[in-house]
């Protein structure tokens, strides 16, 4: 548990050190939604507040997607990975602490934005409150897969392409579940199930991931 | 007489069918210095990086003796050191999970006697290549390892480091660890006894 401390508390660090980078994927955010609102002024009022959570999510999601080379890069590039696998130490922890730490400054501050400018743009408060928690299980969810992605391109110079290419189809049933969740929230109808189907694979991707990148790291510096 | 730390048994490696090593046989005893020499990409690299476990062999096998024991570690220095250009010398030797923290006397001992101290709080991106090399091998005098893997240890480093390396190397010998190196040629004039072991090219 030290280590896994340890480990997030020097990303933190490092984040802090490299500028306005952090407020990049909110800024993606915003823009995106501003143009978006300008693009579809001329549609009726109700089928934007419709569509304004859908929007949002698939922003998410593609802000996830960009921002997913960078989980593992800089520590191949420096060779900290190196040490991880030296000694054969919990590499799992690291990878979890990596993954934790990525999300937490990458995702999270989305996460958090997201339902405010839902608010901001007209939407009722428990569709903002069901797109808020939808993202706070659905962005975790697409870090873990996407750092299996990340691991498994590590050695490559522009993995960026291939990256999305290997996860979008694996977000596909989070999407489906996310957005389906918050379209039911809008219409008040139950949305229980897709919650709960977010869980499950939240779960299994918990313990799959730290498996996965482990051996998809090792893989990638052989 | 005691287990070697490491055995290298047998141990070939073939890249895309070519083959970089093959039948390597290498025992690395309690205070020994192994000095792996040979030209270039003769695959010295790549045995060190077979033997900490990094890279498959294509056949052969590693037995390390060393995992049993409780200090169990390899430190391994390789061509990237492993440090943060963003954090300060300080802050990378604060957070690398090899080094035991509470011996805080040590580590300050160990920057002062690389002669880093003026550097502690400089962002390491802005020390040479050489003052960076000197934090990893602070991390690594620090490890409570057995086993110390160095890639090239003494290229980048002048003269007054390279004879702080060797003291410090003397120093982990005479604590039972081992040192495996890499270097283009056989080493003869240290103070500490040397194996030189040559890998020719395939």
């Amino acid at each position: 548990m030290n280590n896994f401390i340890r480990n997030i508390s020097k990303e933190f660090l490092l984040a802090s050190r490299s500028g306005l980078e952090v407020f990049m994927p909110v800024m993606y955010l915003i823009i995106i939604m501003i143009f978006f609102n300008i693009s579809i002024s001329y549609v009726e009022k109700k089928i934007i507040l419709e569509l304004i959570p859908l929007m949002i999510w698939i922003s998410c999601l593609l802000i996830c997607v960009l921002n997913l080379e960078s989980i593992f890069k800089d520590d191949y590039e420096d060779g900290t990975l190196d040490m991880f696998i030296v000694n054969e130490r919990n590499i799992e922890i690291d990878i979890i602490a990596k993954v934790t730490s990525h999300w937490l400054l990458s995702n999270l501050p989305v996460v958090i934005i997201a339902p405010l400018l839902c608010i901001f743009l007209g939407l009722d408060m428990n569709t903002s409150s069901v797109l808020f928690i939808t993202l706070l299980i659905g962005t975790p969810t697409m870090s873990l897969i996407g750092s299996i992605a990340a691991a498994l391109t590590i050695s490559l110079k522009k993995n960026k392409i291939l990256i999305s290419i290997i996860v979008l189809p694996m977000y596909i049933p989070i999407l489906i579940f996310g957005t389906g969740a918050v379209n039911k929230s809008y219409f008040n109808m139950n949305y229980g199930s897709e919650i709960t189907m977010m869980i499950i694979i939240f779960l299994i991707f918990l313990v799959i991931t730290p498996l996965a990148c482990g051996r998809a790291i090792k893989l990638s510096l052989d | 007489m005691t287990d070697p730390l490491l055995e290298v048994k047998n141990i070939s490696l073939s890249r895309n069918d070519n083959p970089i090593l093959s039948n390597i046989n290498l025992e690395v005893n309690i205070s020994s210095v192994i000095n792996i020499h040979g030209r270039n990409g003769c695959g010295k690299t790549s045995l060190l990086k077979i033997i900490v476990g990094i890279t498959e062999p294509t056949s052969g096998e590693i037995n390390n003796n060393i995992l049993s024991d409780d200090n169990k570690n390899i430190t391994y220095i390789g061509h990237k050191h492993g440090i943060k250009n963003n954090l300060t010398l300080s802050e990378n030797i604060l957070f690398e999970p090899s080094i035991y923290h509470d011996k805080q006397k040590n580590i300050d001992h160990m920057i002062n006697r690389y002669q880093m101290d003026k550097y502690k709080d400089y962002l390491s991106k802005n020390l040479s290549h050489g003052q960076q090399k000197k934090i990893s091998l602070i991390k690594a005098s620090l490890s409570n390892a057995k086993v110390w893997v160095i890639d090239e240890p003494y290229s980048a480093l002048d003269k007054d480091a390279i004879k702080i390396l060797d003291s410090c190397i003397n120093e982990h010998l005479s604590n039972q660890g081992s040192v495996i190196m890499t270097n283009h040629e056989p080493i003869t004039d240290k103070e500490y006894k040397v194996v030189n072991f040559k890998v020719d090219c395939e």
